[in-house]
């Protein structure tokens, strides 16, 4: 007899254990350590930003940072030892470099937000700027016409972008062509395509031929030189989610593959090319270069896409940046508002319904 | 319901195998046309580079200049090049490591709420026009900006990439790079924080089990694992780097004189900016074409750029599936 | 498995309290281990002494526990998010979870072997070896020798000696779960804990793999987790048999000397298992 049988006794006794974590538990020395080492360079770095005359950027970049550095490591060293050190450092640096990043971004939506809000009112997102000039109080005029451009523009793209994007992908995914991997290759070069370049190629194609003036229609072509290759790219992940068996199932009814296609996978992928669908818009609703070069601009509302010059949000803060006229600044950050809302708002849209795709 | 419909809208389909065909040729058809936009960019941009050519020779490729008045004019978009190249130099200088640490807070270090939180905030830098980027450079940054070059220009000022000849220190190369890297930022960093979140978990375990620190493990383990995939993404923001247009527009001043290093002195290029600063000037046939032919050749090297960071990326990605 | 079937199931078992393990230096003590995950209780009071230089087995059926159990021992265990622990490992008369001592030494100390084969792909077979000394900053003089010595150890010096610069994913999966003994050994570990090292492996890797065991047990420590019984019998000393009914904790229902376990189980269960009645 000497092997050891379980011990019902004890093992009922230790039912009263409670779950422990026993690796969050800290020396008081680490604890210090951190403390002193958070606490210690702040305070020396607050000293020299208020009570002396050295510029901020110094006290941050040539005092705190590596005074931060510095303490980190020494408590580090003191409570874990020479390993401990590096890892401090990518502590530091990493969490230091986390917040130049949110800095930046804080920074953008928070001014957006406060010179923003300055311009906008009922006016400003009902009126146009017809009678308006640079100098024209800020009661008056606004970006109704060209949250209406833009719009026109987003529309006609989607009008091209769609269906082409939507093609491609249902090409890589359903009729799985000899040339799949060279259309995938060149929709990725696509997207790499500046947007300036997209639009001077449409205002070689139709504005130096003379085929037509600067207008929607044009813009609206260059969008969707932008837009198709997202379009695309999503669609066809979107596509490849879909099971083989609702394909084969179709077939075997005797259904022909452009049926099963556009009858059977093309629904049941909807939500997702719905989704690949707002993203393009996202993608391209701020560019604004293609616009300088092919839409130009209008302080009316236009209607008609392919006659006229037309507004549009981005061209419409891209003409009123570095006015002397600070009325006329305050117009570009509140049209620079609801440029970021739209795109934000699309953007929610995507989410909302690529969740409900994922589950 | 609509499932039956469909079944039985299918059962009574007769088999057309002309319709088939249609289908197939349409779609393929249509599915040709990224190819044929690539394809007349290039021909339509590069025919405008032609008489450019014939006119100015190889210098508009080589010298920098931009004087039309003259006969003949001169004209050269060197300068141009080289300021693209430089502004993205000085903006991956500063995104690399900025994009670096945050995808490694994001995958290593941050609790899993705050990562998800930090993952939208990327999502949502990199969905910002870049003319709002170029409208808070131009009244919020440059402030900022210029007090960082005068301080930099009085205590560097010997490094000689930190001089400053004219005391203006608005429109420099310096805030224009750092503004790309606000662009490039989202880019690298969720590419990285995507390759690096993908180090197998035994990898991982095996550091551990091997006494590993953070430092050693990403030193040793998950950078070289992820390290293609990473210069991918660096590759990927460098295209859009080249290419940007609008906010560079905003916050640098052309000038036709090539400015090497002096990144604190007001004055540098861009191509693509000088095609939106130019244009609106622009009306006689030479000058658009001009413009027209720098397109071309800003096309040409994103197109490089980005054939080779799709190719990094999708073979590092093959590798490691 | 409700109390009361607890208490059945255990209805008129004897109960020692120390086993043949009670004379000797003791490398490793796991005492009133119990395992969480989130909040489901996944093992349940588990004590196991491990003699130094000694090979014990831990067997049992899949989902009890076993492979839960080592990582505790070397403190891998708190690394997934959700875990939690109560009870203590003694290492040196030490607990290895007292707050003043730090994992990556622990770590170092108790090496671990996987399941699956993990050589580093982006090293060579000499740059694997040697990747502990450069993971844990450990200082150890003749590179050379280290790779010689423990690739030997590993038994598979003579198939690697001549190709030491190449990509470790070149090997097969057997010389690749070699290469990682190998370099578990370069840090010089006190206790090997190895969590089914032959399971993703052909039965000749297999049979090398124990023969390094065998040899291995004669310096250090070593624990294995194995579903292979006659692995078990081969290889070790003293078994530990987990069991756990459905959804409930594992538990350890026997140990002891590998020879009567496997020869004159005291525990109806264990006698079942053992034979390959069950599990």
């Amino acid at each position: 007899m000497t092997t050891m049988l379980f011990d019902s006794e004890k093992i009922q006794s230790l039912r009263t254990q409670e779950p422990q974590h026993p690796w969050r538990r800290r020396t008081p020395k680490f604890t210090w350590s951190v403390a002193l080492a958070v606490v210690i360079p702040a305070l020396i770095a607050g000293y020299f930003l208020f009570a002396t005359a050295i510029p901020d950027p110094i006290v941050i970049i040539i005092i705190y940072l590596p005074l931060q550095l510095l303490a980190a490591g020494v408590a580090a060293a003191v409570s874990k030892g020479k390993n401990g050190v590096a890892d401090a450092f990518i502590y530091v640096l990493a969490i230091g470099g986390s917040i130049f990043s949110l800095v930046i971004l804080i920074s953008l939506i928070v001014t957006l937000f406060i010179n923003g809000l300055k311009a906008v009112s009922v006016s400003f997102l009902t009126q146009n700027n017809f009678y308006i000039s640079p100098s024209t109080s800020l009661e008056y005029g606004g970006v109704a016409h060209a949250v209406l451009g833009t719009l026109l523009i987003v529309f006609i793209s989607m009008l091209v972008a769609i269906p082409v994007g939507i093609a491609t992908a249902i090409y890589v995914t359903e009729v799985r062509g000899r040339a799949v991997p060279y259309v995938r290759f060149f929709v990725q070069a696509m997207s790499g395509v500046p947007s300036v370049v997209a639009g001077l190629f449409i205002l070689t194609v139709l504005i130096l031929t003379g085929a037509m003036g600067p207008s929607a229609f044009a813009g609206g072509l260059a969008y969707a030189i932008l837009m198709l290759p997202t379009v695309a790219r999503t669609a066809e992940e979107v596509l490849r989610l879909i099971p083989e068996d609702l394909r084969t199932g179709a077939l075997a009814l005797g259904s022909t593959r452009a049926r099963t296609v556009l009858q059977v996978v093309l629904p049941a992928a909807k939500t997702g090319i719905v989704t690949a669908i707002v993203l393009g818009m996202a993608r391209v609703v701020g560019e604004t270069a293609p616009l300088v070069l092919v839409t130009g601009t209008s302080d009316a509302t236009v209607y008609n896409p392919f006659n006229s010059p037309i507004a549009a949000l981005p061209t419409y803060i891209f003409g009123n940046v570095a006015q002397p006229f600070p009325d006329a600044v305050t117009r570009a950050w509140g049209a620079a508002l609801v440029l970021i809302i739209i795109v934000a708002i699309l953007f929610v849209i995507a989410r909302i319904i690529g969740r409900g795709k994922v589950k | 319901m609509a499932g039956t419909e469909v079944m039985r809208d299918l059962q009574s389909a007769a088999t057309s195998h002309r319709g088939d065909r249609i289908f197939n040729r349409t779609i393929t058809a249509l599915a040709f046309t990224a190819l044929a936009v690539l394809a007349g960019i290039t021909v339509f941009l590069g025919a405008q580079a032609v008489p450019v050519f014939q006119t100015l020779g190889i210098s508009y490729l080589t010298t920098t200049a931009w004087d039309l008045t003259t006969t003949p004019p001169q004209a050269g978009i060197f300068g141009m090049l080289y300021g693209s190249v430089l502004l993205s130099v000085i903006g991956l200088v500063i995104a690399i490591p900025a994009a670096l640490l945050l995808a490694i807070f994001m995958v290593f270090l941050a609790p899993p709420a705050l990562a998800k939180v930090l993952t939208n905030v990327v999502d949502l830098m990199a969905a910002i026009p870049s003319v709002i980027i170029g409208l808070w450079a131009f009244y919020i940054l440059n402030p900022v900006a210029e007090e960082w070059e005068i301080l930099l220009n009085q205590y560097l000022g010997f490094i000689p990439i930190f001089q400053n000849n004219s005391g203006n220190f608005l429109g420099t190369p310096f805030i224009a790079g750092f503004v790309l890297a606000i662009m490039m930022i989202p880019i690298i960093t969720a590419v990285s924080r995507e390759v690096l979140a993908r180090t197998p978990p035994e990898l991982i375990n095996a550091s551990e089990s091997l006494g590993g620190s953070l430092w050693t493990m990403l030193r040793y383990v998950a950078l070289p694992y992820g390290r293609g995939g990473i210069v991918g993404g660096i590759m990927l923001g460098l295209g859009r780097a080249l290419g940007e247009t609008i906010a560079i527009f905003f916050v640098l001043k052309i000038v036709f004189d090539t400015n090497w290093y002096q990144i604190i002195e007001s004055g540098g290029g861009s191509v693509a900016s000088l095609i939106v600063s130019k244009f609106g000037e622009a009306s006689a046939g030479l000058e658009i074409q001009l413009l027209l032919a720098a397109g071309f050749f800003l096309f040409v090297l994103t197109l490089i750029v980005n054939v080779i960071a799709n190719l990094i990326v999708s073979r590092t990605g093959r590798l490691q599936r | 498995m409700s109390t009361a079937e607890f208490e059945k199931s255990i209805e008129g078992l004897e109960v020692e309290l120390s086993d043949s393990r009670a004379g000797l230096p003791i490398e490793m003590d796991a005492r009133d281990i119990s395992v969480w995950f989130g909040k489901r209780k996944v093992l349940e009071g588990v004590s196991i002494p491990f003699p130094k230089k000694t090979v014990t087995a831990l067997i049992g059926p899949s989902g009890c526990g076993k492979s839960t159990f080592i990582r505790t021992l070397n403190r891998l265990h708190e690394l997934i998010p959700g875990a939690a622990l109560a009870g203590e490992v003694l290492y040196e008369g030490k607990d290895i979870y007292s707050p003043d001592v730090d994992p990556t030494h622990i770590r170092l100390k108790i090496g671990m072997v996987f399941q699956k084969p993990n050589p580093f792909p982006s090293m060579t077979i000499r740059g694997n070896v040697l990747s502990g000394l450069k993971l844990s900053g450990m200082k150890r003089p003749n590179h050379d020798d280290i790779v010689e010595e423990t690739l030997r150890a590993a038994g598979l010096w003579n198939e690697v000696k001549d190709r030491l610069n190449a990509a470790a994913g070149e090997l097969s999966g057997g010389q690749q779960q070699r290469l990682v003994i190998a370099r578990a050994l370069a840090v010089q570990p006190h206790v090997l804990l190895m969590d089914e090292p032959c399971s993703a492996l052909d039965p000749a890797s297999t049979l090398k793999i124990e023969e390094t065991i065998r040899e291995l047990s004669k310096e250090i420590t070593i624990i294995i987790v194995t579903h292979n019984m006659q692995q078990a019998v081969r290889v070790s000393d003293y078994t530990a048999f987990f069991l756990a009914a459905e959804n409930e904790p594992g538990y350890v229902v026997e140990q002891g000397p590998t020879t009567d376990i496997f020869g004159n189980p005291r525990d109806q269960r264990t006698l079942d298992y053992v034979n390959g009645r069950f599990g």
